[in-house]
């Protein structure tokens, strides 16, 4: 079972078949990413107005941040669960593995907004994420959305106050890198081309 | 569950002990915050040039095959990159720049103070080699880690996460060259705060 609930423990293999992910708390996202790809965008879901009280050493920049992000990773996680029936089935395990660890991203920062005092909104109903027409479209949406998360997470770590979430968030963006490179490695491209991670290639 | 989450943990205080992926208990310690800027800077770049010594050490060795040869031969410039950059940065603010390893025998006490398997010049072939290299890029990557956790200055924050980045980077190309030699064996976890 795959769901964005909380974090989950480490697990080597993931091994979550695509039927797996269809159903339960996958199954929502997997039918809005794979109505978008096909063009059939909606409007986002507005999320209910939280009043939350603020625990003192947390602001209420830091939520947005992370709310910002969460939508970011909601995004992608649409587009792997859309874009992998396209992709042969190399590629397509190891998508279903780097979704899975989307989805764990997703239920990393829902649980850092929680506790940072906030309330994480509802995921979008749809994302636009255009229609790529085959494998190498779909490989290079996925390399561009990884990239976008990349440079959201590059600006928004410093501004996060307190350091342990720094830390934290800071421990996706590793594994955002990871996935770009093995996008790269797939796409026949030089996998690690620079020395510094800027998610502006 | 009824305890509390890992980042739950880690919010409540740097005190919180944390399971890293796979193998390691890490612990962000309550004398983190205490460690100046300087000397967390001049750790850094320590642990960057034994990573360096390792790299070159293990390319110079000839156990290497030719494919792994061709995937580690660019890490070296990109850790000589992260060595010059924060040595920039700690030079900036008064700090030393610490020595690299005088040779084998000082690295290999390094590792083995930083509980690394495997010993330069006992390396019997291309696995032993990248297991080495891959437990030293945890372990680095797992110093960005509580390094964030005590940083302030936003170019610094943001300098380590890139360099942070290329090194978990470098962790998923040697695991690529590890048996299954499958990408999803590469990337095995959804969170990658690397070893303390």
């Amino acid at each position: 079972m795959v769901s964005e609930s909380g974090p989950r423990p480490p697990r080597r293999g993931a091994g979550s078949s695509r039927r797996a992910l269809l159903t339960g708390a996958g199954a929502g996202l997997a039918g809005a990413g794979a109505l978008l790809l096909g063009g059939c965008g909606g409007a986002a879901t507005a999320g209910p107005t939280t009043t939350v009280e603020l625990p003192p050493t947390v602001s209420r920049q830091d939520i947005e941040i992370l709310t910002e992000a969460l939508e970011l990773e909601r995004r992608t996680v649409a587009a792997y669960i859309a874009g992998i029936p396209l992709l042969p089935r190399a590629p397509a395990h190891a998508a279903r593995q780097f979704l899975s660890e989307e989805l764990e991203h997703t239920g990393e920062l829902i649980s850092l907004i929680k506790t940072s005092g906030g309330h994480a909104p509802p995921r979008a109903n749809s994302y636009q994420l255009g229609r790529p027409p085959d494998a190498a479209g779909v490989l290079k949406l996925l390399h561009t959305l990884e990239t976008m998360q990349i440079a959201t997470y590059l600006q928004a770590i410093p501004r996060l106050s307190p350091g342990p979430t720094r830390a934290a968030a800071a421990t996706i963006l590793t594994v955002d890198s990871q996935h770009v490179t093995m996008l790269r490695l797939t796409q026949g491209q030089a996998a690690v081309p620079s020395a510094f991670v800027t998610g502006s290639e | 569950m009824n305890g509390p989450t890992r980042r739950e943990l880690l919010i409540a205080g740097a005190g919180a002990a944390l399971i890293a992926p796979g193998t390691a208990q890490a612990a962000v310690g309550p004398h983190s915050a205490s460690v100046p800027v300087p000397e967390r800077l001049r750790r850094l770049v320590q642990l960057e040039m034994l990573l360096l010594f390792c790299y070159r050490y293990v390319l110079h060795s000839s156990i290497l095959s030719r494919r792994a040869e061709r995937t580690l031969q660019p890490f070296v410039a990109h850790e000589e990159a992260h060595i010059h950059a924060l040595e920039r940065q700690l030079t900036a603010r008064g700090g030393r720049i610490p020595s690299p390893p005088a040779g084998v025998a000082a690295a290999n006490r390094d590792l083995a103070h930083r509980k690394v398997g495997g010993r330069l010049g006992q390396l019997r072939g291309d696995l032993d080699a990248i297991r080495l290299l891959l437990t030293t890029e945890q372990v680095t990557i797992g110093a960005y880690f509580v390094a964030l956790t005590t940083l302030q200055d936003s170019d610094l924050i943001e300098l380590a996460c890139q360099i942070m980045a290329n090194e978990a980077q470098h962790d998923a190309m040697l695991g690529l060259l590890l048996p299954p030699g499958k990408i999803q064996a590469a990337v095995p976890y959804g969170l990658v705060q690397g070893l303390q």
